[in-house]
């Protein structure tokens, strides 16, 4: 059974971000919602929420970075993790996805396919979690929904891959980077500090022992494929069979997407004007045709 | 005898007729033709000669008409005539097609008979007056909009009709009735609505017309005369034109005929000046806050009304037409109405004028949409010169006016930034910044970069004043419109929740993932920030056919310096370096045109003579002199307020100035007269004259003496200018600006004329340098030297300001938004930066705040008079949804402009901030391209 994934249809509702609206779960009408990324963005308004009086009590964690108003400190937290989202997507990470939760900005779900090596035709799903005080605090963790046998994923929490970035130093790190290290981690095995102990002897001791176990470790996380996601979040990606009434029309949207800037360009008016002729600064320097179409 | 086919009771007479048989009308209608035929033979001497008219040849001009005319025909026999034709058309009209769409047998009968003709030959026969054309014109109307089969594909029913509209043109215009013109452009209408259903007739008519000796699209010249037309014909007729324009797109022969043949574009470009001659030019301001042309404002004047009419109607051709009419018209638009006309208009000698121009140029261009006209007017503010000034520099120079006229010209420069148009753009501000000349030379491979952790937001909202914080003053609303963060940590703990979690939200926020801490947000930043992201996207998307990134690398910096270069040199006559009142005229010498360069190139030696009329007027104004409306004292007053206030400004600039460019002083005076310029240009100039003028140091220098005694006389503190003038009666203003203008010795014929103040913002500085010395151009500097006014601006001048910095924040392109939302860029000492002019702003309201102990009261009480005018406004602009509406409690008077001030600019700072988040993310989001 060849698996299609939710994931397609928010790939879609992702790649059309700027500007339409997002094909999105549990879209809320009371929500102020921003029409991309929206639901990575702040909850909405609760409806019947009595009126707050409160007054805001400064976080000391939301003053951190910028050191100016706390009450803006959530903003800025959230559009450093949408810039990391927008790298990640830029990085294009072959076999890896990921997308943050609906409920929070902090936390991202993603998978990883490996396509060959001893993991080959392994699909890993995992979660991301960053650091509240992100980006000024520790690497995000990345953590296996199943504990798939490898020297560098926890056996018991299924955590991993954690050791690449000792210090997380803002500028420099970058959550793609953790994600690519992830995926690294399963083409070329490494057993050094290992989270995994018993892989790590086992890879360097009987090599055998290792694959068949790997082996049986693939086909147990692929045989978890279909179960509901571990954590309820209508972002989280969840597999299902393949079923040509809901997954034949999200993929031909997907093939359609490749040629969308045409499309795009066709489907809306261009309000712009431009009679500047390419490679020149001056205006209306377009000699052949002034008039444009 | 006024008969059905007057009233056109249709109704009844297709009752009577349904259930008769075909054959019966037929019979019917054999017998009426009969009968009529009788009475025309019998008054008809010409009888064997009808017959040869029948076979098809033309009247034969109409000197020809008279010859028919033969003793007078009985009234009896004309009525009787007339009640047989009647029955027949209606017999005609109900008449169904014949199978296979062949001719009915009535209208066969009529096309073999030429019934038709013949009729019209008998109206010629009796006197054919406006009541026979009428009647002539209604029977066609009637037929051709009613019959149930296609009648003019038939010559013979054709060709009368087109003598008739023939005999309509002939008769000298003025003669006719103007109820005859109402018909007969109803007809027009009529047949062309026709020809768009079946273009195949066009052909028909366009053969047809030639048939009558000249190749005369007759429909087409009939209808011209009432292009400009006021009311409902004029209506018609345009959109009669505008059917043949559509159906010309698609024929070339009638294109053809039409550009070379016909009087349609030249009527039309023309008719547009004569309508804009009967503008009034002095429009009635109805209030101070008043700075564009709205709808209701419009609609109040007939005049124009009827212009955007025809304006409008030329849009809808040049949308439709075939590309030679559009051409041409675009043409005679610019030669015929832009150029002779709207230049000239804008150079006017009174203020209210050109701010009157200012606002019809404004609403024009808001008026039209299609691309080839508004390349036109474009192209005519860009790149005209009006006595060797680009129309545009003069209306950047005049943003900086007092009055009305420097809001007038922010409005259209709204309008123009809001086109996202390229060349625009790259006029008002880009080729300023290609050089990369206004950045420290490091900077530019940071320009690009993107603030992946807000940075640049967090130093805009720090600039919040302390008066403003949300902290210390929380916003009157927000209890309302806060929201809860809460921040999802660990997954794990997640897992309770149930399935229903939506509305779970919703019910009780107390079940929600909530984990950590809980903060509550201002929710008008995330309005902000959708908004943000809307006119980020928008612009996006629009600047999609721009022919260049504008990010520090396409177009290379390195090559257009070049270019510059040149170009100063080849400009650096002595002529042109004398040419002190703008430098903005040759900043871009780059945009001179191989064949401009020839009508340029002997620069005169005196400025502009509207620029010279213009300040000769300012002068006058400011010596009190300048006697035009009743209330001029006030403007009198407003422009020794803001001459006053700028010298507190210059001041201050000269101040710190001094200690850098030594040679300063010698001009420092005649510069900080002007309009407030920020100090790149003061000092460019300085540099400049320093350069190059040494012997008028001496004189300079007196000057500087003079001028600091002035500044000592007004009281040099740097308390808000009203503050100050609230004290003094304007005659004593005046007296002191009399003392400012005697050291400059006036006289418009010597050149030191050339320094005085004027209001126009023409005020000395450099020539060719442009680009030798860091300079982001003369719109950005002006832009924000009136934003650092902030404090002493007006609300609606302020709301006008930062509405234009807001949109100029939405453009993508790294060298803008680099330069106005990069806090992190290091520039060029003498550039200043919004961020750096933000933090002057935020340095005076923390004055005007430590002075006043009531001034956070009067911030409650702005924020609540912004927000009731805010929800006042929702239903045009409904920008906010979820205000609720309030009444302020107590109004604080729009003169308290540091509190308003105040407020607005802790919003901006929002709005700012939001740019910059957004720019964070959408700037860099890969599916760009």
């Amino acid at each position: 059974v060849k698996p299609c994934w939710i994931l397609c249809a928010f790939l879609f509702s992702l790649s059309r971000s700027d500007g339409e609206e997002q094909v999105g779960q549990g879209e809320q009408k009371s929500s102020p919602a921003r029409p991309s990324f929206g639901k990575k963005q702040l909850p909405s308004i609760p409806k019947n929420a009595v009126p707050i009086t409160k007054a805001a009590s400064p976080a000391p964690s939301t003053q951190s970075a910028n050191g100016t108003h706390a009450s803006y400190g959530p903003f800025y937290l959230e559009y450093s993790l949408l810039a990391e989202f927008t790298l990640v997507i830029k990085q294009k990470l072959p076999g890896i996805y990921v997308q943050p939760s609906y409920r929070s900005a902090l936390m991202w779900f993603g998978v990883i396919f490996i396509r060959h090596g001893l993991y080959q035709d392994g699909v890993f799903k995992f979660t991301v979690y960053i650091p509240d005080n992100y980006p000024d605090g520790d690497c995000p963790r990345v953590v296996f929904d199943t504990p798939v046998f490898h020297p560098l994923v926890d056996p018991v929490s299924g955590a991993g891959v954690r050791r690449a970035f000792t210090k997380w130093r803002r500028n420099h790190n970058h959550i793609w980077q953790v994600l690519m290290y992830a995926r690294t981690v399963f083409y070329k095995i490494n057993t050094m500090d290992p989270l995994n102990p018993e892989a790590a002897v086992l890879y360097d001791k009987d090599i055998q022992l290792f694959k068949s176990k790997v082996v049986d470790s693939v086909k147990l996380c692929n045989s978890h494929l279909f179960d509901q996601p571990k954590i309820d979040d209508p972002y989280a990606i969840s597999f299902s069979p393949w079923n040509p009434a809901v997954h034949e029309e999200a993929k031909e949207k997907m093939f359609a997407h490749k040629r969308r800037p045409e499309d795009y360009n066709k489907g809306l008016p261009v309000s712009g004007l431009s009679w500047v002729k390419p490679g020149s600064t001056q205006p209306f320097s377009k000699e052949d045709n002034p008039l444009q179409t | 005898m006024t008969s059905m086919v007057a009233n056109g009771t249709r109704g009844d007479q297709s009752l009577v007729l349904k259930g008769v048989d075909p054959e019966t009308c037929m019979i019917v209608f054999k017998n009426h033709w009969a009968q009529v035929v009788k009475i025309l033979e019998k008054h008809d001497p010409l009888r064997s000669i009808v017959g040869g008219l029948g076979g098809g040849h033309g009247l034969g001009g109409g000197g020809g008409l008279g010859s028919f005319r033969f003793g007078p025909v009985p009234g009896d026999e004309a009525s009787a005539v007339q009640n047989y034709v009647e029955h027949m058309l209606f017999l005609l009209m109900e008449e169904e097609c014949g199978q296979n769409g062949a001719m009915g047998p009535i209208l066969e009968f009529v096309v073999m008979e030429n019934v038709l003709e013949r009729l019209f030959i008998w109206s010629l026969r009796r006197e054919f007056t406006d009541d026979m054309k009428l009647e002539q014109l209604k029977m066609y109307e009637m037929l051709i909009g009613q019959a149930r089969q296609p009648l003019l594909h038939h010559k013979p029913v054709l060709k009368p009709l087109m003598m008739l509209l023939s005999s309509c043109s002939g008769s000298p215009s003025g003669s006719s009735s103007s109820a005859v013109e109402t018909e007969l452009v109803l007809l027009l209408n009529q047949l062309c609505c026709v020809l768009a259903k079946d273009p195949s007739v066009l052909e028909l008519f366009f053969h047809t017309s030639e048939d009558q000796g000249a190749a005369n699209f007759l429909i087409f010249s009939l209808l011209i005369p009432f292009i400009h037309r006021e009311g409902s014909v004029g209506q018609q007729a345009r959109d009669a034109l505008l059917l043949i324009m559509a159906l010309s797109a698609e024929n070339h022969v009638v294109a053809k005929h039409i550009a070379e043949n016909t009087y349609f574009c030249p009527v039309l470009a023309t008719g547009l000046s004569g309508l804009y001659s009967s503008l009034p030019t002095k429009l009635d301001v109805p209030s101070e806050e008043w700075h564009c042309l709205h709808r209701e404002d419009w609609q109040q004047l007939p005049a124009l009304v009827q212009f955007l009419n025809s304006l409008e109607f030329c849009n809808a051709v040049i949308q439709v037409a075939h590309p030679s009419t559009r051409d041409q018209l675009v043409g005679y638009i610019h030669n015929g109405f832009l150029v002779p006309v709207l230049a000239p208009a804008l150079h006017k000698l009174t203020l209210e004028e050109v701010m009157t121009t200012t606002a019809y140029l404004d609403l024009f261009i808001r008026s039209i949409s299609e691309p080839a006209l508004l390349h036109t007017f474009l192209s005519f503010i860009l790149l005209h010169r009006h006595d060797n000034v680009h129309i545009l520099d003069t209306l950047v120079s005049r943003i900086n006016t007092p009055f009305q006229l420097g809001t007038v010209s922010l409005a259209l420069f709204r309008t123009l930034i809001g086109l996202f148009c390229e060349d625009v753009m790259l006029q008002l501000v880009f080729k300023y910044l290609i050089p990369c000349n206004h950045m420290m030379l490091s900077q530019r491979r940071v320009l690009r970069e993107r603030d992946c952790y807000s940075v640049s937001a967090a130093k805009f909202l720090a600039l919040t004043p302390s008066c403003c914080s949300p902290e210390v003053i929380p916003p009157p609303l927000r209890k309302l419109d806060s929201i809860l963060w809460s921040k999802g940590t660990d997954g794990s703990h997640i897992g309770t929740m149930e399935s229903k979690e939506v509305l779970s939200e919703e019910d009780d926020c107390g079940n929600s993932c909530v984990i950590g801490s809980e903060i509550y947000l201002d929710v008008s930043y995330l309005h902000y920030l959708y908004d943000a992201q809307n006119s980020i996207s928008h612009c996006m998307r629009a600047c999609r056919v721009w022919s260049a990134p504008y990010d520090g690398e396409n177009p290379p910096p390195e090559e257009y310096q070049r270019n510059t270069l040149e170009e100063a040199d080849l400009t650096a006559t002595p002529g042109l370096l004398e040419l002190e009142w703008d430098d903005s005229y040759d900043a871009c010498p780059t945009q001179l045109h191989p064949e401009e360069d020839q009508e340029t190139r002997p620069i005169p030696d005196e400025p502009p003579k509207h620029i010279q009329e213009l300040r000769r007027t300012a002068i006058m104004i400011v010596k009190g002199s300048y006697i035009e409306e009743s209330e001029f004292q006030n403007d009198v007053m407003v422009y020794n307020l803001v001459a006053q206030k700028d010298a507190h400004d210059s001041a201050a600039k000269q101040e710190m100035l001094d200690e850098s460019v030594t040679d300063q002083k010698t001009t420092n005076s005649e510069s900080s007269i002007s309009n407030g310029l920020s100090s790149p240009l003061d000092e460019m100039d300085s540099k400049k004259r320093g350069s190059q003028s040494n012997h008028k140091s001496l004189e300079g220098e007196d000057l500087v003496a003079q001028y600091e005694e002035l500044i000592r006389t007004l009281g040099a503190q740097h308390s808000p200018a009203k503050t100050d003038s609230e004290l003094k009666s304007p005659t004593d203003l005046m007296d002191e600006e009399e003392d400012e203008i005697d050291f400059n010795s006036f006289s418009p014929e010597t050149p030191e004329a050339e320094k005085l103040p004027s209001p126009f913002g023409t005020k000395p500085r450099s020539g060719s340098r442009g680009h030798a010395v860091p300079f982001t151009g003369p719109f950005l500097s002006v832009l924000l030297s009136r934003l650092e006014n902030m404090p002493s601006n007006s609300l609606h001048v302020n709301l006008l300001l930062t509405g234009i910095l807001a949109q100029l924040a939405a453009y993508p392109q790294p060298l803008l938004r680099s330069f106005l939302l990069n806090t992190n860029m290091v520039f060029q000492p003498s550039v200043r930066s919004l961020y750096q002019v933000l933090a002057s702003v935020k340095n005076q309201i923390e004055q005007c705040s430590a002075n006043n102990k009531d001034f956070p009261e009067l911030l409650t009480a702005a924020q609540h008079c912004l927000l009731a005018r805010e929800s006042s406004l929702r239903g045009q602009t409904d920008r906010i949804k979820t205000k609720p509406n309030i009444q302020p409690k107590t109004v604080v008077p729009l003169n308290k402009t540091e509190v308003y001030a105040a407020v607005l600019f802790t919003e901006f700072l929002k709005e700012l901030a939001a740019f910059a988040q957004e720019h964070s993310i959408l700037s860099h989001l890969p599916t760009e391209q």
